[in-house]
């Protein structure tokens, strides 16, 4: 399989606040993935540096197999786009966007642009202005959607959405992503979005990756092993990843949960949760 | 390229009832004296094109502009052009109503009409030169604020110079002015628009969004 997006040593750092990296990622082509991470964990910062638009302190990135800084243009006409919060001004209607985006794209398709208008019950002239928060992220995804990219880079694309509406959205990104060639990048804090969807998760945490594996392995071998206080003690110390305590018990995060479940045969373990593995990895002790 | 000029152009013409408005209450008020009517098409194309800085500020257009491909290389050109445009249109826009009114009221200055708009589109020129890499770099509050600061500064400095010290321009350069007015001010505004292009494409490029 080819990789959609690889990205070797980068870091980025904004003054002595907050350093990305050092990151090294493989990003295959054909599949979703997942970016998780709590807010400033640096998945915002990381999306960015992919599409060049801050520049790195070190590293490069590739898309495609090119690299981004040498071939920019030619990479960004196969790349649609939904940031969080920015967008077109908000004084312009889908019909504004409609005329700037067909002189910008070569493959912008009109058809195809209002094909999602009309799907998703957008307005050619209504202005952003007067559009609720729903139908303004449904305007972003359709703008991203409509020149025929190859992979889609998407920080919260669904954040404000209602369920209803994230399903559907969900539903696009799924019908995407049948043609092999096309990958989708995806930031979101709704976890339970990316169980559904994604082949790939990628954890970021205070500017690192701490987990880059296929959700499968990742919701097939983590689990959380529950056990009272008094027990804790019985457990050794090299089968907790991170602990919570309760009033009245301990939630373990353990990893190999078959081997967990063998060797502790009296204890309850259950599946998890990307939440709950996000959750347990970020503020749970160690 | 061009859709990025569209993308202010459009701006504009879905904000552009106020200035209609504006002009046609204007003519209203002002029957007899068309110079002043000469200076207000310009002015509030300007003003206009200047509030498309606080949209793309308000709504980070300039983040979602550098993912577009020829994104973050066009913008600050695509914007230089916009307002040329549009200063084209708000004087073509002047020509056409001072040819109306003066037919309306019989006193038609050609000569004059045209000093003042080429006096007016200089002295538009030239703020924008200034004001627009000020809001590249300092963002469009500030760059505002600087642009008011500069031009009573500059004023106030040229009125001091003149004044109190006595400095007079020598007959023969208000003279060569005069008689060559139609070729040195195309000049000057190119030159100002080049100069002011070039710095605030380097601070846009090294700009992070």
């Amino acid at each position: 399989m080819k990789n959609a997006i690889e990205i070797r040593n980068l870091v980025k750092s904004y003054s002595d606040k907050f350093t990305l990296g050092e990151i090294n990622l493989d990003i295959p082509s054909g599949i979703i993935i997942g970016l998780i991470g709590e807010n400033g964990a640096g998945k915002t910062t990381l999306i960015k540096s992919i599409l060049n638009i801050i520049r790195s302190d070190k590293g490069n990135i590739k898309i495609f197999e090119k690299d981004i800084k040498k071939n920019e243009c030619e990479i960004k006409e196969n790349i649609g786009v939904v940031l969080d919060n920015m967008f077109f001004p908000e004084l312009l209607m889908p019909k504004d966007i409609n005329s700037i985006m067909k002189d910008i794209y070569k493959n912008w398709d009109e058809q195809l642009f209002h094909k999602y208008l009309s799907e998703f019950k957008l307005k050619n002239n209504q202005s952003i202005k007067s559009m609720s928060k729903g139908m303004r992220k449904k305007l972003e995804i359709a703008t991203a959607l409509s020149h025929h990219p190859k992979l889609l880079i998407l920080d919260e694309p669904t954040s404000g959405l209602d369920p209803v509406v994230r399903n559907e959205v969900l539903d696009i990104f799924l019908d995407f992503i049948q043609d092999e060639e096309h990958t989708i990048l995806l930031s979101t804090h709704i976890t339970s979005d990316l169980e559904h969807i994604a082949d790939k998760i990628i954890f970021i945490n205070q500017g690192k990756v701490v987990l880059d594996q296929s959700r499968d392995d990742l919701l097939d071998n983590y689990g959380i092993l529950k056990c009272d206080v008094d027990k804790f003690d019985t457990i050794s110390k090299d089968d907790i990843i991170a602990y919570k305590k309760n009033k009245y018990d301990y939630e373990i995060l353990i990893n190999d949960i078959n081997k967990i479940k063998k060797k502790y045969k009296d204890f309850i373990i259950d599946k998890i949760t990307l939440e709950e593995l996000m959750v347990l990895m970020i503020k749970g002790e160690k | 390229m061009l859709g990025l000029i569209k993308k202010d152009l459009l701006i504009i013409k879905n904000n552009i009832k106020f200035a209609i408005i504006f002009i046609v209450v204007f003519v209203c008020f002002t029957e007899q004296s068309s110079e002043l009517l000469y200076f207000v098409p310009i002015f509030l194309s300007t003003m206009l094109f200047i509030s498309t800085f606080s949209y793309d500020d308000y709504n980070k257009w300039d983040a979602y502009a550098c993912t577009l491909p020829q994104g973050k290389k066009s913008v600050v050109k695509a914007k230089y052009l916009a307002s040329l445009l549009l200063t084209l249109m708000a004087v073509l826009i002047t020509l056409i109503l001072g040819f109306i009114i003066g037919a309306i009221n019989k006193n038609f200055d050609a000569k004059e009409m045209l000093e003042i708009i080429s006096g007016v589109v200089v002295a538009i020129v030239l703020l924008q030169s200034i004001m627009f890499p000020l809001m590249y770099k300092y963002g469009v509050e500030k760059g505002r604020i600087g642009i008011f600061l500069g031009v009573f500064g500059m004023s106030g400095l040229i009125g001091f110079l003149f004044k109190y010290l006595n400095i007079k321009i020598p007959n023969n350069v208000i003279q060569t002015f005069n008689d060559y007015w139609f070729i040195i001010l195309p000049i000057i505004v190119i030159l100002m628009i080049l100069v002011s292009y070039n710095i605030s494409k380097k601070i846009y490029l090294k700009k992070e969004f």
